[in-house]
């Protein structure tokens, strides 16, 4: 018994049960949705068995039903080009920024605490503001493309399928970049700054100083962000809904807005969780990436 | 060049670069101020040409706004004091070793918040009901954005775990701490800072939380802002200037509350914390 | 008390059919009402006036939002949560009664001296009604019809007071409207890939004899080509794919669209923002003389089958339908009764206007009847979007839909 005591105060014990509590509380409270997310997928569903676990069992059918749909192979392609192309531009800018309001000079940290600011701004105000910004006609994005003389006719970035998806790329990369780059800040501001003397007495450049000191002490915060990057891009749910509505013709459609297409807006559930099982498929795969990422990591 | 015209003309850049990416914040306080035919004029109109001052007022007492932010209030407090209680332990630890049972957990704790909150909300929904939770609906929410939010958390104060160093924390424990001494001693003060950011941004998300909220908390007077905001959606009508007047008043005491926060957080103490 | 005339021959009309309920007044009956009506709509009002009547039930209301009320109705009923009466959008009813899940109200209604179905347009009562049984209540209704603008009419050598009768006067007005110069599109309506383009786009092909259930009839066919005409040519703005009725009237009252495709709901905020004579005609038809057809919209009135209580839930609603008289005066939403005239606002465009939406409402035809309505009107969206962007021909988009929507209806 004193053992067992001792191990929870000092020893191993202490450590796993810090890691099983909260591991259970999350079991309980995402992981049972998911599994009945799962199950959903392999039955057929309607509005009078969403209680119940009790369902007719169809096996694959939702599968192959699913992939026979003709929009289904453009929704995954886009969904692919959404979450690279959000993350990418997220994760530049946001170190870009990080980076310059790094290097002190008045004011700069009371200008970045404001870029916080498309963090709280709830989504459907985000949706709306975005949705106008882009608008084609009355768009304030054309407005200044046309003035500076970039563009010599509107865009209609919302309803032209070949902007559509760009549009809520765009908005949704000004969505995450402050979160890229506050949390970058917070990293950088971490590293000891005698590295940074030591290096420049050896007469390393800022270049060199940034690929063999910033990033590799970044390392661990930079797995981290890329990995919440990829989970907030899959997430995103409000620029669809507030800017294209996953239109025209599906151009900007991506499985979670089409899931939750499927599920609230034609009730088909059983649908609705297969898309978000082949969800759940795409980020174990990114998440395994991160974990053997961490492998590397430099503990400071 | 001196370091006065480095800095005055560091500032004008940063100023450049705030301008564009506060943009859409600009218009979110114009289009409120703008009558609800004019945000659709074009060309676009950069200062509203008859602003409506009164709405702001009007949004408030319509909508009882108070009791709505005060509901945000609790349920962003109880979420983040669940998610810091539960969340920080769980990440030191995941710091702290490194081998296969920290990959599997790791790996747990992403895969679990992958599906949206609109897909998870019918089966948490379900069982929720079941145990009886939707008696105290606002506890209910909480407990959803604590799961929701929690590996977010442990992702990011994990990292800042990180680059605490080990060594000083071996040091404490040959200087006769305990574990759990080494814990809140050493460990606890150095990873303070990337804790309390995180929290913020936990914090400012759970304020803003919509989904749950919006199917779980059935009684008027004990649902959030984020539910108030979308009263103003109908089945054919957005009251757009409404909506954004109510965010106005929503947003603005938030982001200042942040920007003073941060700039302790963020600057300055780590560096001298962590020589 | 301006109402209490009126609550008191609701409270007769109660009495005439419940004088029992009085007499059990020590036990109250609650009743839970769910809607999306807000303070200043009808529902919670009402509520209010009938809670006072104390009648031995208790009415207790919930406002929920428009995007989730089937989703919150399924998933509370799925969970024995379900309140005793709903409002739901009229052509989700069928999804509800087909499968039992309201309340069979025939027998009911019949034995009612308040809700007489002859009192009702016959679009709104076809939307309550599934396999010949009435399941529910008309609450209100609405219909589109076309806005102009007189004073843009004109400026263009238009007579404002001879609007565009038939589709081929439609392209040609639009066409003389539109001015990039200045901003002005022809027309502004709403071909978004949601409820709202449906909603937009079948009064289109029943005036030509098509259908949801003939999606393809070469009617609905010149229909869209017609559209594709106005959006090719950019007579309306090509965001009408991506924007809804409000945000698309929005521009009309700025003055940067000539014409307009929306409901009545618009009215008050045109009076107050539009600074331009306008008025309201007749959704065109396809040529003189042709049937007219329109769309129909708003909210019924049900009862779960559920309900632990279901006479007194039929009450609360006798009371609600024998204060439909209050609709539009004291709510400003039409009564979807043929009985009830509107009195007159005192604007005198807002009455004009009013009198073309009531002609208008005789030609609504709701969408449906039917249980998966919401495959049909996706199948519908998909080949407007396709056609519209040019990715299918208006006849390869509806011969796909028909497709879609003959696989649905079995």
């Amino acid at each position: 018994m004193k053992k067992i005591i001792f191990s929870v105060t000092d020893g191993r014990g202490f450590d796993i049960g810090l890691v099983l509590l909260p591991l259970a509380f999350l079991f309980v409270l995402s992981g049972l949705p998911l599994v009945y997310n799962v199950v959903m997928s392999f039955q057929e569903v309607d509005m009078f068995s969403l209680g119940s676990f009790v369902r007719p069992f169809v096996g694959f059918k939702n599968y192959v039903d699913l992939f026979a749909q003709p929009e289904t192979q453009p929704i995954l392609l886009n969904t692919a080009l959404f979450v690279s192309a959000s993350i990418a531009g997220q994760f530049i800018i946001g170190f870009g920024l990080a980076l310059f309001f790094w290097m002190n000079f008045p004011g700069a940290s009371w200008l970045r605490g404001l870029f916080l600011v498309s963090w709280i701004m709830p989504g459907l105000v985000v949706g709306a503001i975005w949705n106008w910004i882009l608008s084609g006609d009355f768009g304030v994005l054309n407005f200044f493309l046309r003035e500076t003389g970039v563009i010599a006719g509107n865009i209609f970035w919302r309803s032209d399928p070949n902007y559509s998806l760009w549009a809520v790329i765009i908005a949704n990369i000004w969505l995450g970049t402050s979160f890229n780059m506050i949390l970058l800040s917070v990293g950088l501001s971490a590293i000891p700054k005698d590295l940074y003397e030591a290096a420049e007495l050896d007469g390393a450049t800022a270049l060199q100083r940034f690929f063999t000191i910033t990033l590799p002490m970044m390392r661990s915060t930079i797995g981290a962000i890329i990995a919440l990057g990829l989970i907030f891009t899959l997430q995103q749910f409000d620029l669809f809904a507030g800017i294209t509505s996953g239109g025209p013709n599906n151009s900007s459609n991506v499985t979670q807005y089409w899931a939750w297409d499927l599920s609230f807006r034609q009730y088909d559930f059983a649908k609705g969780a297969t898309i978000s099982v082949i969800m759940i498929v795409l980020v174990m795969l990114a998440s395994v990436v991160y974990v053997r990422s961490t492998r590397h990591e430099v503990r400071g | 060049m001196s370091d006065q015209w480095r800095n005055r003309l560091m500032l004008a850049v940063a100023l450049l670069l705030a301008a564009i990416y506060l943009f859409p914040l600009y218009w979110m306080y114009v289009t409120a101020l703008k009558t609800g035919s004019a945000m659709f004029a074009t060309p676009p109109k950069f200062l509203p040409s008859e602003p409506q001052w009164g709405i702001y007022s009007f949004v408030w007492e319509s909508r009882n706004m108070g009791r709505y932010l005060w509901n945000s209030l609790v349920i962003a407090l109880g979420a983040v004091s669940l998610i810091a209680v539960l969340g920080v332990g769980c990440a030191y630890v995941l710091a702290r070793y490194r081998n296969a049972w920290v990959d599997v957990g790791l790996f747990l704790i992403l895969m679990l918040q992958v599906l949206p909150a609109s897909l998870m909300v019918t089966p948490i929904f379900v069982g929720f009901s079941q145990f009886g939770l939707l008696e105290t609906p606002r506890f209910a929410v909480i407990l959803a954005i604590a799961a929701k939010n929690m590996p977010f958390f442990v992702v990011l104060v994990r990292a800042t775990f990180m680059s605490v160093p080990m060594e000083l924390e071996e040091a404490a424990l040959v200087d006769g701490n305990s574990r759990i001494g080494a814990f809140f001693n050493i460990a606890l003060p150095l990873a303070r800072n990337g804790i309390l950011v995180s929290a913020i941004l936990i914090f400012m998300q759970a304020f803003g939380e919509f989904v749950y909220s919006k199917s779980m908390i059935q009684a008027v007077e004990l649902q959030p802002a984020s539910v108030g905001l979308n009263t103003f959606m109908g089945p054919n009508t957005n009251e757009w200037n409404n909506i954004m007047a109510y965010a106005t008043i929503y947003v603005t005491p938030v982001l200042a509350v942040f920007v003073l926060l941060q700039r302790r957080i963020v600057s300055g103490l780590t560096s001298g914390a962590l020589k | 008390m301006r109402v209490s005339r009126r609550v008191m021959l609701g409270v007769i009309a109660l009495a005439s059919i419940s004088l029992p309920a009085f007499s059990a007044q020590a036990e109250d009956v609650t009743i839970t009402v769910w809607s999306l009506d807000r303070d200043i709509q009808p529902a919670p009002n009402l509520i209010k006036d009938f809670n006072k009547l104390n009648t031995g039930i208790k009415v207790e209301y919930r406002q929920i939002q428009f995007d989730d009320v089937v989703s919150e109705a399924m998933r509370a009923y799925s969970t024995g949560q379900a309140p005793d009466i709903i409002a739901v959008d009229n052509p989700e009813h069928a999804l509800f009664s087909s499968r039992g899940a309201f309340l069979d109200l025939t027998d009911m209604i019949a034995k009612s001296s308040v809700v007489k179905p002859e009192n009702y347009f016959p679009g709104p009562l076809a939307s309550v009604t599934w396999d010949g049984k009435l399941y529910g209540i008309p609450k209100a209704t609405n219909t589109i019809a076309l806005y102009y603008n007189k004073d843009m009419f004109k400026a263009k050598g238009l007579d404002p007071e001879q609007p565009p009768q038939t589709w081929d006067e439609l392209v040609e007005a639009a066409r003389k409207l539109t001015d990039p110069a200045a901003n002005v599109y022809g027309l502004a309506f709403s071909a978004k890939a949601n409820e709202e383009g449906t909603f937009q786009f079948l009064p289109w092909a029943q005036m030509a004899g098509g259908g949801y259930d003939n999606i393809n009839a070469e009617g609905a066919v010149k229909a869209l080509d017609i559209w594709k005409t106005i959006i090719d040519e950019k007579l309306a703005s090509p965001d009408s794919l991506t924007r809804g009725q409000w945000d698309s009237t929005g521009t009309f009252n700025s003055g940067n669209a000539a014409m307009a495709i929306s409901g009545p709901w618009e009215l008050d905020r045109m009076i107050q923002e539009a600074k331009f004579d306008w008025g309201v005609a007749l959704l065109p038809v396809p040529e003189t003389g042709a049937e007219r057809s329109s769309a129909m919209g708003d909210f019924n009135w049900a009862i779960f089958a559920s309900t632990e209580h279901p006479e007194e839930a039929f009450k609360v609603l006798e009371f609600f339908v024998s204060q439909d008289d209050r609709m539009f005066k004291d709510f400003g939403q039409l009564p979807a009764r043929s009985d009830i005239a509107i009195p007159p606002t005192g604007e005198p465009l807002k009455d004009a206007a009013l009198q073309v939406f009531l002609e208008q409402l005789k030609y609504a035809k709701p969408r449906g009847p039917h249980p998966e309505w919401p495959k049909i009107s996706k199948a519908i969206q998909d080949a407007i979007q396709a056609a519209l962007t040019g990715q299918m021909s208006s006849k390869e988009a509806l011969d796909q839909a028909a497709e879609k929507i003959k696989a649905v209806l079995g």
